[in-house]
């Protein structure tokens, strides 16, 4: 019963959080931005699986898969993939401008005149 | 409103309007010759007005102001050192950079210094106390020298710390009435039962001690009066620490006794005279000495208003509000003087002098000035211990300050041509200086008690009279203090905290390096992931 | 079964509320460059019809307003709810983004090369997606559309921080995008975990559950601190001083003053309306730590930077300070009504008053840069002869700041400071005032220079048009006036409160 409820829902669920765990992780200390970027959507990824695995357990409706939370996944994969396209635009821009990919450098406010 | 709310309304509102005008470019030119007009209702309020006339402004100005003897004899006091330094003002500045800008402070401080003699609810005094600090700046930082930057910095820092102060007070002193913004009177009523009591008395004594200028909380005044232009000193050192006085005599509640607070206030008024007077002596500029002389003067006033808080005796407001209406006069007048005999040489330097020495004197309590009077009507109350001579000796102390003075202004103005002031400038400082030997006489019947005929019978003359005497010997015995003088620097305490100031500047740096360290993007990311720790644990702990 | 949600009259309000600057935004792409200031003037003054009279429904009924999207009832549909708070809400933000808008149409108007080019165009757009997404946070009721609301918000409020498109700005808005992505992640895994508890997202219904379980306290750990990375409070602030100083005058007064409120706002929600008691006393406690130390040390961050706009976006991060010290004072989470209290009040005038004082001095800052060439405030002796106005400008939206009588600034904290008095909180007393002498040192500063004599009298690079230096003049007059009000609790902020018509799924 608990393999079998393992290989379900919460299959989806641990997927997911190791998903958001390897998110995090690679946002939080890759300096690298694009990397980040990336993390970004990992993260993304592992979230829209937890969604998932609640559009299964969690339902309150007697349908046989929630639609709200699928809704809710593709809202949020439109959001993400907008929020890729924006960081990616600014990404480049920044590099063209000063050929660096990371902003640990310029870490200190900006010091020249507006 | 009635005719006489009117009028009262007027003595807060003229200046503010003088003060709006300034933004007018046409009306701007004119405002300097006005400045005299702007304190004249609230003079002609404190001469005609009987006391208990009040007046509330409508919603949403929720403002009281109402007038008591003890506001009206500080009102009008003040209004005629305003209305006088006002016409010197206009004189002394004309033609002088920056004239814009002190027409604007001016009006501005004027308002907030006789507001405060006269509103009558808790907020309305914040607000008015807190324009009469922050405007006053404008006077002590308005010659922009190095001296008055470093002047109104100090002073800066210390007026905000002062309005921290008291409105923690207020704010514990309101908490407990029904009605949000409560009149001080029915506030300071309910003071004694107040749980909160201490601390608010604690706070209040703190705040109005620092406007006061009360060892050792006096050390921005003995810069910032001698900063400022000459007629701007003599307000600020005339009038604007009146506002402490007033606001310790509307405070604190003087018909319940408070022995310690009283004791703690009168010690600390009593050290202060002495000091100021020790410290005073050992300064070269004529302004310090004055400026010096006020924390000594302001020092008496306190020691009378502990007295009267220690025994709970309701007649001590009136007799620190007597004091200090001579110590208004006569202070303002002397600045004036400072700046008429610094103008004046060749034989129109005598008469100057002569009128200076007066005053100056008077101070110290010659016999027929008003510092007699104000000497002699509080006496009664201070009673005959160790108290009354503690005051006796601060009047040897103020003897010896103001000869030191004397001394300093005739060597200053020894060598000066042969010239005079203009008359713009001396008349205001006539009218001062007769007002501070006229208006004590007539009010000293209704505030001491006492007929004025005692004032000159032989046993009063006596008590004013020995401790002048003494003074007078210290201060040839000390070979006129030429040893002294220079060995304690403006500010004197102050001094010794500043050069404490690189290791307190360590603090907001080692902030900065916090703050560039927390900003690193990994820093943040783990800070973020803390806090989730931190509150889910909170959340399970809890439920 | 009754429906969760019974719609009002007045309720398609809200939508307007949402769809006019969506709307206008989407006329502006239509319409070309050519006619994007007019519509979006036009919009702003409808905008702020639609608040006044989402104002005067509101008081006129006495309820909060309802609109129940397609009348498909939650937890399938959503519903848009308006009470006191969110109105107010709705009011400060027309009212700055009309007068941001007007200001706009001026700054831009002194350079032709800026007046009609791609730089204005993205701004209007820009200004147009974020005041529809701010609307949206303060009205709806869906957590998840509260997330689209949110994206919307940082996805416009970005670009508008790199708008010159210079180096740093881009590094400043890059890293405002990131951090501000993670703190939406974190939001949206709560969110999710709690649609897996209660199978809903609509607030209500999930407020009015009997049982709340571990999933609710794990959920409100993951959506707070995700929002307040969004807010930038202390110590999660380092995207928003470069930020809000690198941003166009314009477009820094809305980000400091509206757009940071937005986050706040949610999770004045979730600690209020949703956490349960125990969990909402913890939270109220935790933040209040943060805003505490907010206050004192951004304050002291503020006094020690070279540069006014770093100087100002510094003083926001502190004075959000005060928005979550209101947490333990209004007594969160220990059975009593918040919103009845002085301190709700004060907060909530707190609220308002940074928004205009606040705008009132990124504008001011903006027009010392425009007029002189830097901000640098060392350098900046004697500005108050030159620009009188907006040295006036400055001083009054320091008073409120600072808290002295008489401005809205002042009336927030002494009802703050009551309400810690009276609750014996006198840690907060002693930060409330602290800060107050902060702000005092750094608005002095500033004061200090504009008064000052230099040696050589500053020289304007360019003439200020009088309507541009008095937009902020009239905000910071605004602020000055809202000392006016009583010092008791609204009857506006407890319209609509407690959200009694909480029903059972």
């Amino acid at each position: 019963m608990s393999a079998m409820a393992l290989t379900s829902a919460s299959l989806f669920g641990l997927c997911g959080a190791a998903l958001v765990g390897i998110g995090l992780f690679c946002i939080v200390s890759h300096p690298d931005l694009l990397r980040r970027i990336i993390g970004f959507n990992i993260l993304g990824a592992g979230i829209f699986l937890v969604f998932g695995a609640v559009a299964r357990r969690g339902a309150a409706m007697e349908l046989g898969g929630d639609p709200v939370p699928q809704a809710m996944v593709i809202t949020g994969i439109v959001v993400a993939f907008a929020a890729t396209a924006l960081a990616i635009a600014l990404l480049r821009r920044l590099a063209s401008l000063t050929g660096s990919a990371t902003f640990e450098a310029p870490a200190a406010p900006p010091r020249s005149e507006p | 409103m009635s005719a006489a709310g009117l009028l009262l309304a007027a003595a807060l509102l003229v200046p503010l309007a003088l003060a709006a005008g300034c933004l007018s470019r046409a009306f701007q030119a004119r405002v300097p010759g006005l400045l005299w007009l702007a304190p004249m209702p609230a003079l002609l309020a404190a001469w005609w007005l009987p006391a208990g006339t009040s007046v509330s402004f409508p919603v949403p100005f929720r403002m009281t102001l109402a007038l008591d003897q003890t506001g009206a004899i500080l009102l009008g006091g003040a209004a005629l050192l305003w209305g006088a330094a006002g016409a010197y003002a206009a004189s002394y500045l004309r033609g002088k950079p920056g004239l814009t800008g002190f027409c604007v402070w001016w009006p501005l401080t004027l308002a907030g210094s006789l507001g405060v003699l006269i509103v009558a609810d808790i907020a309305g005094f914040y607000l008015l106390f807190t324009l009469a600090s922050l405007s006053a700046y404008g006077l002590v930082a308005h010659e922009q020298t190095p001296a008055a930057k470093r002047a109104g910095l100090v002073y800066m820092v210390l007026a905000l710390l002062g309005e921290a102060f008291l409105l923690f007070a207020f704010v514990m002193l309101a908490a407990g009435q029904p009605d949000p913004n409560p009149l001080i009177r029915d506030a300071v009523a309910a003071l004694p039962g107040s749980p909160m009591k201490d601390g608010i008395v604690a706070l209040l004594i703190l705040g109005f001690a620092l406007k006061m200028g009360l060892i050792p909380l006096h050390v921005w005044l003995p810069l910032a009066h001698p900063a400022a232009p000459m007629p701007a000193s003599a307000v600020l050192s005339g009038v604007l620490v009146k506002a402490g006085v007033i606001g310790l005599i509307r405070f604190l509640p003087f018909e319940a006794a408070l022995p310690a607070w009283g004791g703690l206030l009168g010690t600390v008024g009593i050290l202060t005279a002495f000091g100021g007077a020790a410290l005073g002596v050992m300064q070269q500029r004529p302004k310090t000495i004055l400026a010096y002389s006020t924390v000594s003067q302001m020092g008496l006033v306190a020691a009378i208003l502990g007295a009267g808080l220690a025994a709970g005796d309701p007649s001590a407001p009136g007799l620190a509000a007597y004091y200090g209406l001579h110590h208004t006069l006569v202070k303002g007048g002397l600045f004036l003087a400072v700046g008429i005999a610094l103008a004046c040489g060749g034989a129109h330097r005598r008469p100057v002098l002569l009128i200076t020495g007066l005053l100056a004197l008077s101070l110290a309590g010659l016999p027929l000035t008003s510092g007699a009077l104000a000497k002699l009507a509080v006496k009664p109350m201070l009673g005959y211990g160790l108290l009354s001579i503690a005051v006796s000796l601060a009047a040897a102390g103020s003897t010896m300050l103001m000869l030191h003075f004397i001394a300093v202004i005739a060597r200053e103005t020894a060598d000066n041509p042969g010239a005079s002031a203009p008359p713009a400038e001396t008349l205001p400082f006539l009218i001062v200086a007769a007002a501070s030997l006229v208006i004590p006489w007539w009010l000293y019947p209704t505030l001491s008690g006492d007929a004025l005929a005692s004032a000159w019978s032989l046993a009063s003359l006596w008590k004013l009279v020995w401790p002048m005497m003494l003074g007078v010997v210290i201060f040839m015995g000390a070979g006129r203090f030429a040893g002294l003088a220079g060995r304690v620097p403006e500010g004197d305490i102050l001094v010794l905290a500043e050069r404490q100031a690189p290791r307190l500047a360590r603090m907001p740096a080692a902030i900065e390096r916090l703050d560039s360290r927390l900003r690193l993007w990994s820093a943040a990311g783990l800070v973020l992931l803390g806090l989730v720790i931190w509150l889910g644990g909170g959340f399970l702990l809890a439920a | 079964m009754t429906p969760t949600y019974a719609a009002t009259s007045g309720g398609l309000l809200l939508v307007l509320a949402v769809m006019l600057p969506a709307a206008a935004a989407l006329a502006m792409l239509v319409l070309g460059p050519r006619h994007t200031r007019r519509v979006a003037l036009i919009a702003l003054a409808l905008g702020l019809v639609v608040a006044l009279a989402t104002g005067l429904q509101l008081v006129r009924s006495g309820t909060a307003l309802i609109y129940v999207i397609g009348n498909w009832q939650p937890p399938l549909g959503i519903a848009l709810r308006a009470d006191g708070l969110s109105v107010m809400m709705l009011a400060v933000t027309a009212v700055v983004m009309a007068a941001t808008g007007l200001f706009a149409r001026e700054l831009f108007g002194l350079d032709l090369a800026t007046s009609d080019g791609r730089l204005a165009t993205s701004f209007w757009i820009l200004l147009m997606g974020l005041w529809s997404g701010l609307n949206l946070v303060f009205v709806s009721q869906d957590l998840f559309n509260l997330y689209v609301a949110l994206e919307l918000l940082t996805f416009a409020a970005v670009p508008l921080v790199c708008l010159d498109g210079r180096g740093e700005t881009m590094a400043a808005a890059l890293r405002y995008l990131m951090f501000a992505l993670l703190g939406s992640m974190f939001y949206l895994l709560g969110a999710g975990l709690l649609y897996g508890a209660y199978g809903t997202l609509d607030i209500r219904l999930i407020a009015s559950a009997g049982q709340h379980g571990p999933a609710m306290a794990i959920a409100l750990a993951l959506m707070i601190p995700g929002l307040l990375a969004k807010a930038a409070l202390f110590p999660l602030h380092l995207w928003l001083p470069p930020a809000h100083a690198g941003a166009p005058a314009a477009a820094s007064a809305v980000l400091s003053a509206l757009v940071i409120k937005a986050p706040v706002f949610l999770i004045l929600r979730l600690v209020v309306d949703i956490a349960p008691p125990g969990a909402a006393a913890v939270a109220g406690q935790v933040l209040a730590v943060l805003g505490a130390a907010s206050i004192l040390f951004c304050s002291v961050m503020a006094l020690r930077q070279e540069r006014l706009k770093l100087m100002i976006a510094y003083s926001t991060v502190a004075q959000i300070g005060y928005l979550f010290i209101v947490f333990p004072l209004a007594g969160v989470g220990d059975g009593t009504a918040p919103w009845g209290t002085i301190a709700w009040t004060g907060g909530a005038l707190q609220l308002t008053s940074h928004a205009l004082a606040k705008a009132a001095m990124f504008m001011a800052a903006g027009i010392v840069a425009e007029a002189i060439g830097h901000d640098r405030i060392r350098d900046l002796g004697g500005f108050g002869r030159v620009l009188p106005l907006t040295a006036t400008t400055f001083g009054l939206a320091g008073l409120s700041l600072m808290g002295i009588p008489p401005s809205g600034g002042f009336i927030a904290k002494c009802l703050l400071l009551t309400a810690a008095a009276i609750g014996g909180h006198l840690w907060l007393a002693l930060t409330i005032l602290a800060g107050g002498l902060l702000a005092g040192g750094y608005v002095f500063r500033v004061m200090d220079r504009a008064l000052a004599t230099p040696a050589q009298p500053l020289l304007l690079r360019k003439p200020i048009p009088l309507r541009l230096e008095l937009i902020p003049l009239v905000l910071a007059v605004l602020a000055v006036g809202l000392g006016f009000l009583p010092l008791a609790p609204f009857g506006l902020l407890q319209i609509g409160r407690p959200d009694i018509a909480l029903v059972s799924p």
